[in-house]
Parts: structure tokens; C-alpha cells; sequence
């Protein structure tokens, strides 16, 4: 019996296998959570990854060779992470690495990274001290908590008209992160704090939370959890009969979100780097090859997933080798034409140029309120002295 | 003042959910003595039953939960007598790992099966918000609250009045007087490990129909579930209640009034305290053996 | 006793000289991983195995003592050599206040009351964020000064050395716990507590020597792992390596030396090995778990025990002494 149900599963396990080891390959390592509590997305950014190298084999694939993409489960841990990238780099020989999702685990990975001269490109990692560390082998391709909170607070601010809000986060570092970031740039336009509350992840109760949310006078409420957490919050926030407008970051721009949280998702803004229903026409044919491949649009980590990879190979091929000088030099002359913007590096290795969207969920669909656009961050800071 | 009604209403339905995820592991950690770390799974099982039932089959709810029912017991019992039988009168030791070994089995090859999404169980009732007062309730919480106590209830019946119960309550006291008086213990452990499971997997899927659930939910819901048992004493029904209330209404004021990200400290700060002063728990009904 | 102190020696022998045949960094890697969790095995085994008792809060060790190397590391700039025995005398004065709460208990309670600890030092470390920086944990822990310019090869051998003294240093004490007075008065309270106090036993106090003793060496392997995988985050504390370490300590042979670290060999190469099935991995991981708690019930050294001495098949394994733990 169990034979039974395994055997597809092997099999399946298997052909991947046989078919990216076609000889003299270009092999690329991607670490994410498979298997634990965010597994979810770490399996929709390795969907993403998956899709990219296909696609880039079935057109030739990277210096006339197949990409090999290999990935392995880090858990969000620390420890294990760190396992994967000693196996990908010393056993799998890779040529560079992409991943590891949580902050804390791309935290560890990163000196590894740099020990073994492996190029690393992170497409989720949020918390902005990451590309501050002067980590040479470290590109990020995705916002920071406080890029995210700056380019959107203003127009929260004057979009819903707020006076007073409450920050409700997850308890781990991209929560955390993403509440101060929002709350001190929100507060800098002129929006009070009335409460900042964190719960831990897995917490399924959260009527005492809303409680104090319902008697905080709070006209506005900031949210910053993922799927699970976030639909069951956003569900609850609608039970208690609360009447505030709801945004938050997360990836809620999701069909699995709407059908999860049901009617209570109506009318709440979410501010995301990705949305299937964007325009152009590079992100409806990432769209339908995504749909085509698992049956559903891709969310924001399917995108990350796909563009890091991308990324990646864009800079392998600009490097015209695999050592990782080359790499290096090709991902800092990165320009990506991505399905959500055109993506370029800093000096520190912080992804830009990419958009921003918010959204609003409305009669199930997803609702595009404004786009904005990640500036060069450094660009910034020169303009301001001179 | 208005905010304490509502923490302490919020803490008791919360409480009496603690209370029936722990129902079942009042029976098999309690009773049986098998420190069960794959409590959690079951609970997950039933919650990822209720989704198959419901929302793919799309079974009402009752139909649904009989299926479950029906399933998990069965599956409860094979469990039993192929792994837990091997390991009786064995010490904590090979129970708590054989139950990890498990635990890590059924969850990662439910994460194989159903994939890593969120699983929505559709509920028997619309969750509508009810106030009362200056309390906010839903319907759905107020049923689920009523079959708690039903559940509660009828898994006390089956103990106190009928030949199961009755058989189940002689083996727990003396195995082998129980034995050499003709009752198949063997089979008693069986029913009791599978009416555990059914109870942990019904309290899974009615669960699920408010929260939602997932295949990763097991690993908290056996913590809490332990923090419970332990908390009300081993074994005790009316202690599984009183704890799981307890635990429910100390959180909810921790939330309240402290901060919501420290809110799980609490429980294992009352079992700590518990163990220290009162190690049976507030309401055993048993003497601790040696 | 000379045949597991000759088995120790030979294994030793074998670490040594393993970094210099083997040039492959992932297998060092894979060399230091399972001395580490060598060290925490051995720790484990000395409550679980000589006590008699079983801890699923062993975490809370390893955790403060990865905090503390960490904390002493980043905040004061302590060097390797002072962060990491000093994380192993804080462990184990933790590990004597939490020891005298919790050996008052046994069987389940004790179970339970220790897993208690840990997780409520875990939610402390996750929130306390001025002191522990909370969940964005601790990174950049120093590597040591002389490592500078060294290449990652010569860095991979001196973090298998520095985890081999370790190792060295948690056995050679296990070794003189076990064969003192002490181990041989912990043996007899777990074998029966009973008749050790009636031969003026005090099994609290012997008790509390090898919990404070296995606290003071997972503090120490705490210490080595905020050193070598420079991140610490309140993980340390999690249940995922509690798993690891009773399922090595159990799979091994718990209350003999050699067990866990066979059992931390082998459950350490496993799930790296089991690696290639991907998402099958730990599915297969929790039967493989299950299939030596049914078969093999005494762990790996309680095999090779019974196939040394046939004498005793039948009956002997069923009721072997410690498995009995506190229900006695």
C-alpha cells in the first residue's frame, strides 16, 4: 500500500534527476524551505526557479550548456542551510548559489558564500542589513523591509486618508522588520502609532489581539504575515465586526490567499512586489507558462523564485565563464528585464529598478491601486549631497 | 472593563478548544502513559480529512466528520497494535521515539500527498459574528464550543457506563488483574488508542472549519495539548476541561495586558509551576505508581 | 569497560588522522557536524542513559551556551578559546538550578517539566530583542584570529580538530563519570532506586552531578556552534535538535559511551545522505526512526552486545535494566 503511493512519487523524483544530468551541465544550487512551516513558499520559489531554468534550457540553455538546477531543503534553519550550501559547493560543485529565504538562514549561509567564492543571489531575504555587511559574494534581488515602507507609506497615507494605526507583524524577523519599517515611515507622515502587537507563527486565536486592535481607536490597521497567518488574522479581523482598512504586506496577492480568507479578504490593500495581473507583456507570458506548468498564477515567490534564476543565468551568460570573478562582474552589470520591472544592482548588491504594487482584493480579483518603482537607493543619497 | 469580559470570553473559548485538542491525549498519554508526540499529526489528520471531505468530495460537514471519524478510528487502531503494542510496559523511552518517528512520517508524507497550502474545512455554521454585549462570539464558535462539551461529554459516558469504559477503566488500574479477570486488554489499548485518535482527529477538523488548517499545525497543537494534560492531571476529563480553560483564559489576559508575542511562555510557565507544586495536576484521579 | 575505552581510542585515532586523507571540505564539513553532535549526544546520554531519566529539554543547553558564546563574542570580543568554555560553565549553572527544579520529578512529568524549560528559554531568546536581538538572532559571530588568512581547507581541519578536543574533553569526563563512584551509584539508582537509597544512595545527588555535567558539555558543543556556523537564533533551542540528538542517543545504545556516537555517525550521514530523495527524505527519516525503536530496541549497541553474548537472547532485552526509566 504504501509502496503504492510512493511509487509515482519516486518515479517522478527520479525522471527530474536522469533528465538535468545530461552531461557536462552548468550546475546552479537553490536553497529553500521544503519541508517545515514555510514550506508554502519556499516551494512556490522553487516552482519559480524550476520554470525559469526550463525555459532557459529549451532556448539553449547558459554558454551552450543545459543549467542544472539542484535543489536542496535548508528549513529556514540556520544549521541546515548551512549543510546545503557545504553540499552544494564541495559536492555538487555548483557555480553559484541562489536562496536560503529567511533572513536569519541567508544570514548564515552568506559566510560560507564568501569562504568558498560562490557567488550568492537571495530573492526573498528582507531584512535590509543583509547587503550591509560588505559580503563582496552577496546580491539580493528583492526589497527590504524599509525600501518596501518608504515607497508605499506616503501613499497609504493619503490614499486612506489615515490618522492613527495599528502594526499587527509576525513574530520573526521579516515581521518585526517589516513593522518598523512601515511604522517609522509612516509615523515621519504624520500617522500616529496607536499599537504594535507581534504573534508568534502557527497562532491560530487571535481575538485577544483584536481586542486591543478594536479599543485602540485605530482607524487603519498594518499587517505583515504570510498565507496562513494572514488569512486566518484577515478572517478574524472581519468576525469581530472591526471596520478598519486593513493593508499589509505578505503574499496575499495569491488566488490560494482569496479562496482561503473567502469574502472576508474584500476590500484589503496589500503592497507586494509582484501581482499576476500586471501589465506588460513579459509578465502575462510568465503568467500563462506559469499556470501551464502548476495550474495557478504565480505569486510573489514564484516571481522572486523565477528572477533570481534568471538573475543568475543572465550573469553567467554576460560573464561568458563560471569562475566566480566572472560571475561577480556579470551579476554587477546585471540588467533584467523581469515580468515586474527591470532590475539592476548597487554597489552593495541591492536589487532595484523593480516594481511595487498595491493592490486591492475586490469581489475575489485582484485590484491594482498604484504601482511604484524601486529607485536606486544610493542614487538617492548622492542626489541628497550634492 | 468592557476589554476583560472580552479577553475572558475569548480566553474561555479558546480554552475549551485547548481542551478538546487535548481530549485525546487525556486518554493515551493520560491513561495509557504513551507520551504521544505524534498527538499533534492526528489532529493535523483530522483536519486534512475534514478538507478532503468537505471541500474536494464536498460532503457537508456532519458527513464529513462521520468519514473522519470512521477513518481515523480505524486508523487509530492499526496504529495500536502494529507500533504502540510493541513498545508497551516499555518505559517512556521507546514510546516518545517511536511517536517522533511517527510524528515526522505522517507529517512530511501528508506535506508528499496534499502539498504545503493552506486547506480550508468548511464549517457546519456561517461564522457570523454574535455580540453579546460587549462580547463578539460567532455562531461557529458557539457550536464549536457545544461540541466540545458534547464530545466531552460522551467520551465520559463511554467511560463511566458502558463495558468498554468499564473494561478500559480495570485495565488502566491493573493490567494484569485485569487480564486474569478475561477482559482482551489488548484490545482495550486498541479502542482507547483509537478513540484518542478519533478525538484528536475530530477536534482537527472542527478546528479547521474556523481557523483553517495545514499539514504543519501538528508540531504546537501537541505542545499545548501536553501543557493541558498535564496542567488538569493525567487522565482526568473534568482536569482536561479545567486545564484547557485555564490555559485559555491566562493567555488570553498575558495577551491582553502583557504582549501578544509572549503569549506561548505561559503555559509552559503553569507547567512548570505545576510540577513544582502540585506535580498530579490540579484534578488526578490517580495515584502516581512506585 | 577496557573494551570500550579501546573502541574510544581507536576512534580517536581515526578522527585524527581523517582531515589529512580526506581533502574534501562538504566530507569535513559532514566530520564536524558529527562531532558536534557527538559531543551533545554524549551530554544527552549522561541523563538519559545514567540517570535514567528522559530530558527532551536538553535544547536549553545548547542553546545558552551558543548564546553566550555568541553574546560574549559579538558584544565584549572575546576570543574562541575564552567564549566557548565559558558557554559551558554558564550552561551548567543553568543546568544546576534547572536540575534541582526538575530531577524532583520523573517518568513523564520529568519529560514534560524539561521541555517546559527549554521552550520557555526559547521564547525568552525570540523576544528578548535588546538583549538577544530577538528573531533577527545573532550573526557574525568571530571566526578565530588565526583563521584570517587561512583557506577554507585550513579552516575546515582546524574547526574538526577544535570540535575533536572537544569531543575528546566530553568523553574523557563521561569516561571518569561513568567509571567513579559517581557513575557507578547513578547506574544503580536507575537500575533501582530503591535499593540504591537503601544502601545509602542519594540519587538526587547523583542525579544532579551528571545533569549539571551533561549541561556543562552541550554548552560547550553550544559554544562551538555559534563559532562555526556564525549565526545564532533561538532555533538553537527548538525541538527540530532535540529530535536529532534523543534519536542518536537512542539509536546508538543510550548508557554506554560508544552508542551515541555511533548514533550521531549515523543519523548525521543519514540526513545528509537521504538528501537525494529530496521531499521523500523525511518521510523515509521517521520510518527508518520507528523501524529501530521496533527492532532494534536496545540501539545499535545493544545489538552488537547480543550477538557478543548469545547467552542471554531471550527474555534479557525486554526487561533490560533503564529501560524501565522512572516507572519503577
Amino acid at each position: 500500500m504504501r509502496k503504492l503511493i510512493l511509487a509515482p512519487i519516486i518515479a517522478t523524483a527520479l525522471m527530474g534527476a536522469t533528465q538535468a544530468q545530461a552531461q557536462d551541465t552548468l550546475k546552479i544550487g537553490l536553497i529553500q524551505p521544503l519541508t517545515g512551516s514555510v514550506a508554502y513558499n519556499g516551494t512556490a520559489d522553487a516552482n519559480g526557479a524550476r520554470l525559469a531554468v526550463k525555459e532557459r534550457n529549451a532556448n539553449g540553455g547558459v554558454l551552450g550548456k543545459q543549467v542544472e538546477l539542484i535543489i536542496e531543503d535548508g528549513q529556514c534553519s540556520p544549521a541546515n542551510s548551512v549543510n546545503a550550501a557545504e553540499k552544494l559547493i564541495q559536492r555538487d560543485r555548483v557555480a553559484s548559489l541562489v536562496g536560503a529565504f529567511c533572513s536569519s538562514a541567508t544570514s548564515a549561509v552568506m559566510p560560507v558564500a564568501r569562504k568558498y567564492k560562490v557567488p550568492f543571489l537571495s530573492g526573498v531575504s528582507s531584512e535590509a542589513s543583509l547587503t550591509e555587511k560588505g559580503n563582496p559574494y552577496f546580491f539580493r534581488s528583492a526589497e527590504t523591509d524599509a525600501l518596501l515602507g518608504q515607497a508605499f507609506s506616503k501613499l497609504l497615507a493619503d490614499n486612506l486618508d489615515l490618522k492613527k494605526v495599528a502594526y499587527i507583524g509576525v513574530n520573526d524577523d521579516w515581521g518585526r522588520g517589516s513593522v518598523k519599517a512601515f511604522e517609522s515611515e509612516l509615523s515621519a507622515h504624520g500617522v500616529d502609532t496607536a499599537m504594535v502587537e507581534y504573534f508568534n507563527h502557527g497562532a491560530t486565536d487571535f481575538y485577544t489581539l483584536l481586542t486591543k486592535l478594536r479599543s485602540s481607536g485605530a482607524d487603519g490597521v498594518f499587517v505583515a504575515a504570510e498565507t496562513q497567518d494572514g488569512s486566518t488574522l484577515v478572517k478574524q479581523i472581519k468576525q469581530f465586526g472591526i471596520d478598519m482598512d486593513v493593508f499589509g504586506v505578505g503574499s496575499w496577492a495569491t488566488s490560494d490567499f482569496i479562496n482561503i480568507t473567502g469574502e472576508a479578504a474584500e476590500g484589503i490593500y496589500a503592497a507586494v512586489p509582484y501581482v499576476a495581473n500586471q501589465d506588460g507583456e513579459r509578465n502575462k507570458k510568465f503568467v500563462k507558462d506559469y499556470a501551464t506548468a502548476y495550474d495557478h498564477a504565480p505569486g510573489k515567490y514564484a516571481a522572486a523564485g523565477y528572477n533570481s534564476l534568471n538573475i543568475m543565468m543572465d550573469a553567467i551568460e554576460r560573464a561568458g565563464a563560471t569562475d566566480a570573478d566572472a560571475i561577480l562582474g556579470g551579476l554587477k552589470a546585471t540588467d533584467y528585464q523581469a515580468p515586474n520591472g527591470r532590475y539592476r544592482f548597487t554597489s552593495k548588491g541591492q536589487g532595484y529598478g523593480f516594481n511595487l504594487v498595491l493592490v486591492q482584493i475586490h469581489d475575489g480579483d485582484i485590484d491594482v491601486v498604484a504601482t511604484t518603482r524601486i529607485d536606486n537607493p544610493e542614487a538617492d543619497k548622492n542626489n541628497d549631497g550634492q | 472593563m468592557d476589554m476583560l469580559f472580552q479577553f475572558i470570553a475569548n480566553g474561555l473559548v479558546s480554552g475549551s478548544f485547548y481542551a478538546l485538542s487535548a481530549l485525546g491525549l487525556t486518554l493515551i498519554f493520560g491513561l495509557m502513559r504513551v507520551v504521544n508526540f505524534a498527538h499533534g499529526e492526528l489532529y493535523m489528520l483530522g483536519g486534512v480529512m475534514g478538507w478532503l471531505t468537505t471541500t474536494v468530495l464536498g460532503l457537508n460537514f456532519f458527513a464529513g466528520l462521520a468519514l473522519t471519524i470512521l477513518v481515523m478510528g480505524a486508523f487509530g487502531w492499526l496504529a495500536d497494535r502494529f507500533l504502540i503494542e510493541r513498545v508497551r510496559d516499555q518505559g517512556e523511552e521507546p514510546s516518545i521515539l517511536l511517536t517522533i518517528g511517527l510524528s515526522i512520517f505522517l507529517t512530511n508524507t501528508a506535506l508528499l500527498l496534499v502539498g504545503t497550502a493552506p486547506l480550508n474545512v468548511e464549517g457546519p455554521l456561517p461564522n457570523k459574528p454574535v455580540f453579546l454585549g460587549p462580547v463578539v462570539l460567532t455562531e461557529l464558535r458557539l457550536f464549536a464550543v457545544a461540541a466540545c462539551a458534547a464530545l466531552i461529554l460522551a467520551a465520559h459516558l463511554v467511560i463511566r457506563y458502558t463495558r468498554l469504559g468499564r473494561a478500559m477503566r480495570a485495565t488502566f488500574q491493573d493490567a494484569m488483574a485485569a487480564r486474569l479477570a478475561g477482559i482482551n486488554t489488548a484490545r482495550v489499548y486498541a479502542s482507547t488508542f483509537a478513540l484518542g485518535t478519533i478525538l484528536a482527529a475530530s477536534a482537527g477538523m472542527l478546528l479547521g472549519s474556523i481557523y483553517s488548517t495545514h499539514v504543519s499545525a501538528g508540531g504546537l497543537v501537541s505542545l499545548k495539548a501536553f501543557v493541558v494534560v498535564i496542567l488538569g492531571g493525567m487522565g482526568s476529563f473534568a482536569g482536561a476541561i479545567v486545564g484547557g480553560l485555564i490555559l485559555g483564559v491566562a493567555e488570553a489576559l498575558w495577551g491582553g495586558y502583557i504582549s501578544t508575542g509572549t503569549v506561548d511562555i505561559i503555559g509552559f510557565l503553569i507547567v512548570i509551576l505545576t510540577l513544582i507544586f502540585k506535580p498530579y495536576g490540579l484534578f488526578s484521579t490517580q495515584v502516581e505508581r512506585a | 569497560m577496557k573494551i570500550e575505552r579501546n573502541t574510544l581510542l581507536v576512534l580517536g585515532l581515526v578522527a585524527l588522522v581523517f582531515p589529512l586523507l580526506v581533502g574534501n571540505q562538504y566530507l569535513l564539513h559532514i566530520g564536524v557536524m558529527v562531532l558536534l553532535y557527538a559531543i551533545l549526544a554524549t551530554s544527552l546520554n549522561l541523563i538519559v542513559g545514567y540517570v535514567g531519566e528522559f530530558s527532551l529539554g536538553h535544547t536549553a543547553f545548547l542553546g545558552l551556551g551558543a548564546y553566550t558564546a555568541a553574546l560574549l563574542s559579538l558584544r565584549l570580543g572575546w576570543p574562541v578559546w575564552a567564549t566557548v568554555p565559558v558557554a559551558g560553565v554558564v550552561s551548567a549553572i543553568f543546568g544546576a538550578a534547572i536540575g534541582a527544579i526538575t530531577l524532583r520529578l520523573r517518568g513523564p512529568y520529568f519529560v514534560i517539566i524539561t521541555l517546559a524549560f527549554a521552550e520557555v528559554l526559547r521564547l525568552i531568546a525570540n523576544n528578548w530583542v535588546d538583549f538577544t536581538n530577538g528573531p533577527m538572532g545573532l550573526s557574525g559571530v568571530a571566526q578565530p584570529a588565526l583563521l584570517a588568512d587561512a583557506s577554507p581547507l585550513m579552516a575546515k581541519r582546524f574547526y574538526f580538530y577544535l570540535a575533536l578536543a572537544l569531543t575528546a574533553v566530553a568523553l574523557y569526563m563521561a569516561y571518569r563519570f561513568v567509571y567513579s563512584n559517581n557513575g557507578r551509584a547513578a547506574v544503580t539508582v536507575r537500575e533501582n532506586r530503591f535499593v540504591a537509597q537503601s544502601v545509602g544512595i542519594r540519587p538526587f545527588v547523583y542525579a544532579m552531578r551528571a545533569f549539571v555535567l551533561g549541561a556543562f558539555l552541550a554548552g560547550l558543543a553550544g559554544g562551538f556552534y555559534a563559532h562555526y556556523i556564525t549565526f545564532v537564533g533561538a532555533n538553537v533551542f527548538g525541538f527540530a535538535f532535540m529530535i536529532s540528538m534523543i534519536i542518536m542517543v537512542l539509536i546508538g545504545g543510550k548508557g554506554t559511551l560508544i552508542g551515541p556516537l555511533l548514533g550521531a555517525l549515523l543519523v548525521t550521514l543519514l540526513t545528509e545522505y537521504l538528501r537525494e530523495l529530496q521531499e521523500l527524505r523525511l518521510s523515509l527519516f521517521g520510518l527508518i526512526v520507528m523501524a529501530v525503536v521496533l527492532f532494534l530496541p536496545n540501539g545499535l549497541m545493544g545489538f552488537l552486545n547480543h550477538r557478543r553474548e548469545p547467552g542471554e537472547r531471550d527474555g534479557a532485552d525486554r526487561t533490560a535494566p533503564g529501560t524501565q526509566g522512572g516507572t519503577a
